[in-house]
C-alpha cells in the first residue's frame, strides 16, 4: 500500500535524506574505529602508569600506587553481576547541537551527535533554580526514574553531562523521530485501527511496566510519547513522575497536563494512585481515534463539565465516594441523571469495535475503581480481535520535524508547575477550587448541568 | 548493557585501588577513620531527622561512593560533614520524606557541637529538638549555599548516579523462601540479620559498593543464623540466591570485622574530634607531621 502520509514530493526529499544519512554515517563509522583505536591505545598506556586524577590536584602523584594487576581484576570480575557503574559527568562540549526540538516547559530539548561516535542523541537541558531548593527535585527524580525504567518502550537515558557553567545539566538520551502530538497535527488522517492498536498495545506495556515497579508518569498526553520511524513507540517526560509513595502520604494534586487529567484530581483527591495514568491512557486512546485531543477543557471546571458530558454524570451509585472528594462538595450536579448518567463515548466513536468501545469507556469510568488496571489492558480482548495490530515493520515513515528545522511552539496546555507566574494570573476560583496556584483561564462560574 | 532494576551499579576495580584524597596525600587509614566516622555522622543525622533506616542507608551509600576511585571527591577539598549533609539532602529529596535545607543544617551543626566523636549513642536519643538547634542567620546561609555546592558536587562527581537498591526488603523475602518464619526465633535472626546489613553500611571494605543486594543479604542471613543458633539447610541455600561460597565467605569475614574497626576507631580517637572540614583535617595532618619529626 503506498503511504498515505506524505505526497511524492515529500517522498523524494524523504528519499535524498536518507541517501545522505547513509553516506554520513558510513563517514561517521570511519571515525568511530578511528576514535575507537585511538582509545583502545590510549587506556592501554594509560594501564601501564599510575592513575592521574582529572582535576588539577594539589599533591604530588608521585605517592600513586602502581595499576592494579591483571589476575587481580580477572579474579574480582568473577564476583560481578551485571550491572553498570559510575564516572563524572562528561562535559557538554563532546556534543555538538544539531537543532533544537522543542522548547518545554522545564527545559529544552534539542537533537545533537556525539562528536566521538557520531551517534545522533537528544539533549535535554535541565532548567535550573538553584537558589531555592538547589538541584532541582523534579529533575532529579526524572534521571532517577529512567535510570531505573529500562523498558523497550521507554525512551532511554544514556548519561548526564555537565557544561561550563555550574548550573548547566544535560540529559542525553536516544533521538526519536517524532512525537505523537506533533505527528498528528501533520498527518492528513488519523492513524488506522490496526495502527492505533499497534501503539497503544507498546504504550500499556511500558505503562504497566511502571506501574509494577511502583511507578506513577503522572503527565501521559501525546506530546511525551515518542514514535520512531520504524514504529516504534516510546514514552518520555519523566519529569512529573514519582514511586508510589507510602500509605498516607499526602500527594500534590497539581499533576497531569488538564486535558488528560481523571476526575478524581480536579476535584481534589489526596490518595490517588495508578489509576490516574490509565485515564490519560483513555484519553490518549480516543485521541489516536480521533486525530485530536478528546477532552480540550479550558479550565478545571470546563475540562469536568466536558468530562461529565461524555462519560455521563456521577452518582452515589456509580462513585459511592463522588461526594467525600474535597472539591465534590461545591459542584451542583443534578441527581435525577436518568439517560444522561449514562455518557456518549458509544456515540462519539462510532467506528469502534464493541470490545473496543468497551476498553474504552472502561478507561474512562469516573470512579477511579472501575478502571482497568494496565496489565488488564494488555490482555483485553481488543487486541486479539480484528483488526490486528500492524506488525511495527510495516508501520508508515513520516518526515521527522525534530529531525529537522526549529518546531513551532505548541498550543495546548503544560504540565502544572507550582508557582510558575507566567501566562493568565488566577481567576477566580476560590469557593470551588481554592488550592490551585495557576493555569485557570476561563471565568469564575461554577458547573451547571442542568 | 541493561542494567537489572535491582541491581546497584558497583564501584570498579580501578576505582577501589585508588582515590582522590590518597591522590592528594592524605594517608589511606586517616581517609577510612574519616569515612567511617562520616558513615556516623549520617546515620546519626539521619536518626536526628527521623528517617527510616532505608532512606538513611541510602544516604551512606552515596556518600561512600563519592570518595572511590582517582575521580573521587579528595578530603583536600571537601569535608566529611558537607559531603554528608548532601547526600543525605538529595537522597531524602528523592525518597517520600523530604528535608528542608533548614532542619539539615540544624541538624549538621547540633552534632558537630558535640564534644568528641565517638559519642555515647544513648546521649543523641534525648535529643528531640535537634532539627530546630539554633543556628545564627550568617551561619546558616553560608552553610546553605554550601549544601547546594556540595550537592552538585556529589551529583556530577556520581555522574547521577544516587539510586540505591537495598539488601532489607530480599533479606525478608530470602527468610520467607527459607521458611525460617516458621522458628520460635524467628524474630530475632529476621532483627540480628538486619543488625549484620545496618554495620555493612559503615564497613571501611566498602560492602555496599562492591556487592549486589542478593549477595549482602544472604550473608547477613548466614551470619545472623549462626548466632542464634537456627540451622539452615544443609545443602548449599545460599546458591538460590545467586551468591557463590567464596563470595559468602568474604561478606561474613568483611561483616565481622566491622566490630574490630569499631573498636580499633575509638580507641584510636578516643575523646578526640575527627577531622570533619577540610581546615580540621589540614590541622590534624599539621599536628601529625610536627609529631613524627
Ligand atoms: N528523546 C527524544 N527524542 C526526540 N525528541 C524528543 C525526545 N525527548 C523529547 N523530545 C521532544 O521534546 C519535547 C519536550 O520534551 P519533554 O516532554 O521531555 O520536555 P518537557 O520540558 O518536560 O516538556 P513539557 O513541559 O512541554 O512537557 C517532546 O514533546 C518531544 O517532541
Ligand atoms: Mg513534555
Amino acid at each position: 500500500m503506498a503511504s498515505r502520509w506524505a505526497d511524492t514530493e515529500a517522498d523524494a526529499a524523504e528519499a535524498l535524506r536518507k541517501k545522505k544519512e547513509k553516506e554520513e554515517k558510513k563517514r561517521l563509522k570511519l571515525r568511530k574505529q578511528q576514535a575507537e583505536e585511538a582509545a583502545a591505545q590510549a587506556a592501554l598506556e594509560a594501564e601501564a602508569r599510575p592513575s592521574k586524577r582529572r582535576r588539577l590536584s594539589s599533591g604530588d602523584d608521585e605517592a600513586a600506587e602502581a595499576a592494579p594487576s591483571k589476575e587481580k581484576e580477572a579474579e574480582r570480575n568473577l564476583l560481578r553481576f551485571e550491572a553498570g557503574g559510575w564516572a563524572p559527568c562528561r562535559h557538554t562540549s563532546n556534543f555538538e547541537t544539531l537543532n533544537h526540538i522543542e522548547e518545554g516547559s522545564y527545559g529544552w530539548v534539542s537533537r545533537a551527535r556525539e562528536l566521538s561516535t557520531g551517534e545522533v542523541v537528544a539533549l535535554k537541558k535541565v532548567k535550573m533554580d538553584l537558589k531555592q531548593d538547589g538541584f532541582p527535585t523534579t529533575a532529579l527524580r526524572e534521571i532517577a526514574l529512567l535510570q531505573r525504567a529500562r523498558h523497550p518502550n521507554i525512551v532511554s537515558l544514556h548519561e548526564v553531562l555537565s557544561g561550563s557553567s555550574p548550573d548547566e545539566v544535560v540529559l542525553v538520551m536516544e533521538f526519536v523521530e517524532h512525537d505523537l502530538k506533533t505527528l498528528q497535527e501533520d498527518m492528513p488522517e488519523p492513524f488506522l485501527a490496526s495502527e492505533v492498536k499497534t501503539l497503544l498495545k507498546q504504550l500499556v506495556g511500558a505503562v504497566s511496566f511502571l506501574h509494577s515497579n511502583a511507578i506513577l508518569h503522572r503527565d501521559l498526553k501525546t506530546s511525551n510519547i515518542l514514535l520512531s520511524n520504524r514504529g516504534h513507540l516510546k514514552i518520555a517526560d519523566f519529569g512529573m513522575a514519582r514511586y508510589i509513595p507510602p500509605p498516607n502520604a499526602p500527594l500534590t494534586q497539581l499533576v497531569v497536563t488538564l486535558w488528560y487529567r481523571a476526575p478524581e484530581l480536579l476535584l481534589g483527591a489526596e490518595d490517588y494512585g495508578a489509576e490516574i495514568d490509565m485515564w490519560s491512557f483513555g484519553c490518549i486512546f480516543g485521541e489516536l481515534l480521533s486525530k485530536s485531543p478528546i477532552l480540550q477543557g479550558k479550565n478545571e471546571v470546563d475540562e469536568l463539565s466536558l468530562i461529565f458530558a461524555l462519560c455521563g454524570l456521577p452518582s452515589e451509585k456509580s462513585w459511592p465516594g463522588f461526594y467525600r472528594l474535597p472539591n465534590a462538595r461545591s459542584l451542583k450536579i443534578p441527581r435525577d441523571t436518568g439517560a444522561r448518567a449514562a455518557g456518549q463515548i458509544r456515540a462519539k466513536f462510532p467506528f469502534l469495535t464493541n470490545a473496543g468501545a468497551e476498553l474504552l469507556s472502561s478507561l474512562l469510568s469516573l470512579n477511579p475503581e472501575h478502571r482497568p488496571t494496565a496489565e488488564e489492558v494488555v490482555n483485553h480482548s481488543y487486541f486479539k480481535e480484528a483488526p490486528k495490530p500492524k506488525p511495527m515493520e510495516m508501520f508508515p515513515t513520516f518526515p521527522s520535524k525534530a529531525g529537522q528545522e526549529k518546531r513551532r511552539r505548541r498550543a495546548s496546555p503544560n504540565a502544572p508547575k507550582r508557582g510558575d507566574g507566567h501566562g493568565v494570573q488566577n481567576v477566580d476560583f476560590s469557593s470551588i477550587f481554592a488550592s490551585r496556584d495557576d493555569e485557570e483561564t476561563g471565568g469564575g462560574f461554577q458547573l451547571k448541568m442542568v | 548493557m541493561q542494567p537489572s532494576p535491582l541491581a546497584n551499579p558497583l564501584a570498579t576495580v580501578a576505582q577501589l585501588e585508588e582515590s582522590g584524597s590518597r591522590l592528594d596525600g592524605i594517608p589511606a587509614d586517616l581517609e577510612n577513620s574519616i569515612r567511617f566516622a562520616g558513615a556516623r555522622l549520617t546515620q546519626a543525622a539521619g536518626i536526628l531527622l527521623r528517617l527510616p533506616q532505608e532512606v538513611i542507608a541510602q544516604a551512606i551509600v552515596v556518600f561512600m561512593r563519592f570518595w572511590v576511585g582517582p575521580e573521587g571527591g579528595s578530603l583536600a577539598e571537601f569535608g566529611a560533614r558537607q559531603v554528608s549533609a548532601a547526600s543525605m539532602y538529595l537522597t531524602t529529596k528523592l525518597s517520600a520524606y523530604p528535608k528542608s535545607p533548614r532542619s539539615i543544617v540544624n541538624v549538621y551543626t547540633y552534632l558537630d557541637s558535640l564534644p568528641s566523636t565517638y559519642t555515647e549513642p544513648e546521649s543523641l536519643q534525648d535529643t528531640s529538638k535537634a532539627d530546630a538547634y539554633y543556628v545564627s542567620e550568617g551561619t546558616y546561609q553560608a552553610r546553605r549555599m554550601e549544601l547546594f555546592e556540595t550537592e552538585q558536587r556529589v551529583l556530577k562527581t556520581l555522574g547521577f548516579q544516587v539510586q540505591v537498591v537495598l539488601p532489607y526488603t530480599l533479606c525478608i523475602t530470602y527468610l520467607q523462601a527459607l521458611d525460617a518464619f516458621s522458628h520460635p526465633r524467628a524474630t530475632e535472626l529476621a532483627k540480628r540479620a538486619f543488625a549484620h546489613l545496618n554495620t555493612a553500611l559503615l564497613s571501611p571494605q566498602l560492602l555496599y559498593l562492591t556487592h549486589q543486594p542478593p549477595s549482602l543479604a544472604t550473608a547477613a542471613i548466614y551470619l545472623a543464623a549462626k548466632e542464634v543458633g537456627i540451622k539452615l539447610p544443609a545443602v548449599e541455600w545460599w546458591e538460590v540466591f545467586d551468591t557463590d561460597r567464596e563470595e559468602l565467605g568474604f561478606l561474613v569475614v568483611g561483616m565481622l570485622s566491622v566490630e574490630n574497626f569499631v573498636e580499633e576507631e575509638r580507641a584510636r580517637w578516643q575523646k578526640n574530634k575527627v577531622p570533619m572540614t577540610v581546615e580540621e583535617l589540614e590541622a590534624a595532618m599539621q599536628t601529625s607531621s610536627n609529631g613524627t619529626e
